[in-house]
């Protein structure tokens, strides 16, 4: 497609110049619906995984305690009061993103003549009020395990004007077995049937996103960190820094990935935050890879040589100057990395070496659909993996957009 | 050329130990090793006290903790008598099954390899005449269309379909078409050999189908994209301008000039379709090197993990060496000075 990406450049006669390259980039990736669909698709999993305890919760957002035992009537907020140190740090960064979102866009539209810096003093003044209210929320809060069943005191009336999440299961909430509702089929009360031990399908599902989007994020986040640095490093110095740094990725990138994050588990255990580095530590060989490359490239170009002259330091040189030319299709090949290690947190967890139980995650769930050669219980797999399937096909469409459209054989020059 | 080699030879051995020496690295500071070598200890309960710290002075001993007379020994000479016994053919004994590891690898490699290599024809049957399809038709209906469709074939979960495809299609409930679990069946004894072979693509039909799905996106991608590079090349203009047949000229300059990307995406692919037999062969109960090296994980068992790692890390270098060397013998154009 030779014209795809000018055709959206040109403008009427007398309109605005075309603009930046990522302006260009921006018009040629979203303009396919479809790619608008994933983004916001993706968008969506993300903001379920972090309000996931107000969707999905057997606890009530409110309701009164009726006066008894002469205590007097009062109104309690168990789904705020419960709320475990994760959900509460997930709000506080999502609060802390919607922020700088809202106010970069709005200083752009409104404010254009601000100053950058200003902005920016103000956009770091947020990210270390968020980082400081993590900090004291991990260190401070403890998590509650309160194991009331709220329905069962609504139904009888022990409390009053409750009310309830959506879908008012939690995510360990069984139903008790007298009331024969393990392995059920969808019906009103779960809209998505139940599980072997009479959990809600639907519930379950809901709350693993957690688990993929934040093992999927973090990981790639740590593989990025690892790979931009060994990347830049053997570019930037070819010779003996390039052959030793280079043989580190080819050992790494030798032992079949797989087994080698089988073993890392095998031997260090499965908690999530093991998980999450493991899939990093074993994951960043081809970002480093792809950024050599660019690096190879950049340095011989003059503006590099300019900043080296005028005597900046090397990391400034590297990471202001050469990294941000450069970046570009590496994030795009995390978007695919992403992907990747979404699935192998699925797959670790469908072999029973993933995140512990209970905790849901899709993979887990779409093992217990059954031993399939005997029993296979449909509706417990066909959630999960269709979760699995859109969440992998999103940002792998999104990826290879961004990637045809980064493609120098597809951009006209100009 | 030779000197290529030899330096290409030369820059493995480097790559070579350091991965020998992360895989011994991993093992050696696992967590729970020395407890391991307790366990072992404990089996043997009605031994003497004298007797059981014997037993762990030889647990030490084969771990190269420590030397002939109980002396610890240094961490580097450790894992030089490890390289060492591990060049020797020591690997170990497993500590789940009552044999060597290499005996346990000897049995379940060729499985492993066979299904593995079947796949890969598969997937090459298919993808490469659909880039060179979508190449010919680019940017028309099969193109999208095809791409698409190989992209989402790639994004879907293995897990998800594995167990779908044996929960619908070896299941009394649903349809009992194909056999759910192992590579034979019962009866081979009485079959003669052309029943046995079909018995055996019988049974492998569903882990092909599992194992081979994902694989045309990426091989179609790369087959289209290079094929696409070499039609916008100047000498195929003068070999159309000449009077060449349109096919002779796909066929002939076109894709033979592709066949160097081929040779290196093959290099390449052949580790994923190791490690990725894991899911396959697990589902499916195959008893190859994937299903021993879960196993293994489950129970712990590190000396069957850290050579199931070898063996494919060797295998993944000799045959990334072997894509290095057709690639400069197929290329004449780039020179290894």
């Amino acid at each position: 497609m030779p014209d795809a990406l000018s055709s959206t450049v040109r403008m009427p006669e007398n309109g605005p110049p075309p603009q930046t390259f990522w302006s260009r980039v921006r018009a040629r990736v979203f303009r396919p619906w479809m790619v608008i669909f994933c983004a916001s698709y993706i968008v969506l999993v993300c903001l379920i995984a972090v309000f996931v305890p107000f969707l999905a919760t057997g606890k009530p957002y409110t309701c009164i305690v009726p006066a008894h035992h002469g205590v007097p009537m009062r109104r309690v907020y168990p789904l705020f009061r419960d709320l475990t140190s994760v959900s509460w740090v997930l709000l506080v960064v999502t609060g802390a993103l919607a922020v700088q979102g809202s106010c970069v866009f709005f200083t752009r539209r409104l404010m254009p003549d601000l100053r950058r810096r200003r902005r920016r003093v103000w956009l770091a003044v947020v990210t270390v009020a968020a980082v400081i209210a993590s900090g004291l929320i991990v260190a401070l809060h403890h998590n509650r395990l309160d194991a009331t069943n709220y329905r069962s005191l609504a139904a009888h009336e022990k409390i009053t004007h409750a009310i309830f999440a959506p879908i008012p299961w939690g995510y360990a909430a069984m139903e008790p077995l007298s009331k024969n509702l393990i392995n059920k089929l969808p019906s009103q009360r779960h809209w998505l049937g139940t599980d072997g031990e009479g959990r809600d399908v639907l519930s379950r599902l809901l709350w693993s996103t957690r688990v993929a989007m934040g093992i999927g994020f973090i990981s790639q986040f740590i593989a990025l960190a690892i790979g931009v640095v060994v990347g830049a490093l053997t570019g930037y110095f070819s010779g003996m820094v390039d052959i030793l740094l280079m043989r580190l990725v080819e050992i790494v990138e030798s032992v079949p990935l797989f087994f080698l994050i089988l073993t890392f588990v095998a031997i260090y255990g499965r908690h999530i935050f093991y998980i999450m580095v493991i899939l990093g530590v074993t994951g960043w060989t081809g970002y480093a890879r792809l950024l050599r490359g660019e690096f190879l490239h950049l340095r011989q170009l003059d503006y590099v040589t300019a900043a080296q002259a005028s005597g900046l330091p090397l990391w400034r040189v590297l990471f202001r100057h050469i990294l941000p030319n450069g970046v570009t299709p590496v994030l795009v090949s995390a978007s695919f990395g992403l992907a990747g290690a979404v699935t192998i947190e699925s797959s670790l967890s469908y072999l029973g070496v993933g995140v512990r139980p209970p905790t849901p995650s899709w993979g887990q769930m779409l093992n217990a659909a059954g031993n399939p050669a005997t029993v296979f219980h449909w509706w417990q797999a066909l959630g999960p993996g269709m979760m699995l399937f859109i969440t992998v096909l999103a940002f792998n469409i999104v990826g290879e957009s961004f990637r045809d459209t980064l493609d120098p054989r597809n951009v006209n020059a100009g | 050329m030779t000197s290529y080699i030899i330096r290409r030879l030369l820059l493995m051995v480097p790559t070579l130990l350091g991965m020998t020496f992360m895989l011994f690295a991993v093992v050696r500071f696992a967590p729970g090793l020395r407890e391991a070598g307790q366990a072992n200890v404990a089996q043997g309960m009605m031994q003497s006290k004298q007797a059981q710290k014997q037993e762990q002075m030889l647990v030490a001993q084969r771990l190269h903790l420590v030397d002939k007379n109980g002396h610890p020994i240094s961490l580097p000479m450790q894992y030089l008598l490890w390289l060492k016994s591990t060049c020797e053919g020591h690997l170990g004994t497993s500590l789940e099954y009552p044999e060597p590891v290499l005996k346990l690898i000897e049995q379940r490699l060729p499985v492993t390899l066979t299904i593995n290599l079947i796949s890969m024809i598969v997937i090459y049957l298919v993808a490469v005449p659909g880039g060179l399809l979508a190449a010919v038709n680019r940017d028309r209906l099969f193109d999208r269309g095809y791409g698409l469709m190989s992209l989402a074939l790639y994004s879907l979960p293995m897990i998800w379909v594995g167990s779908s495809l044996l929960g619908f299609f070896a299941n009394p409930e649903f349809f009992n078409w194909f056999p759910a679990a192992g590579l034979h069946a019962t009866n081979t004894q009485s079959m003669d050999f052309f029943q046995y072979i079909g018995d055996y693509f019988y049974h492998i039909t569903m882990p092909i189908a599992c194992s081979t799905y994902a694989g045309f996106a990426f091989l179609s991608k790369q087959v289209r994209g290079s094929i696409l590079d070499n039609l916008g090349q100047d000498y195929i203009r003068t070999a159309r301008a000449k009077g060449v047949k349109g096919s002779t000229v796909m066929l002939r300059h076109v894709f033979r000039n592709s066949l160097l990307t081929l040779i290196t995406l093959t290099g390449m692919s052949l580790p994923g379709l190791l490690g990725g037999s894991v899911i396959v062969e697990q589902i499916f109960s195959i008893d190859g090197m994937g299903r021993l090296a879960y196993t293994a994980t489950l129970a712990r068992d590190l000396p069957v993990i850290q050579t199931v790692a070898l063996i494919g890390s060797v295998l993944t270098l000799l045959s990334y060496l072997a894509v290095d060397i057709c690639y400069a013998m197929a290329d004449p154009r780039v020179s290894y000075a």
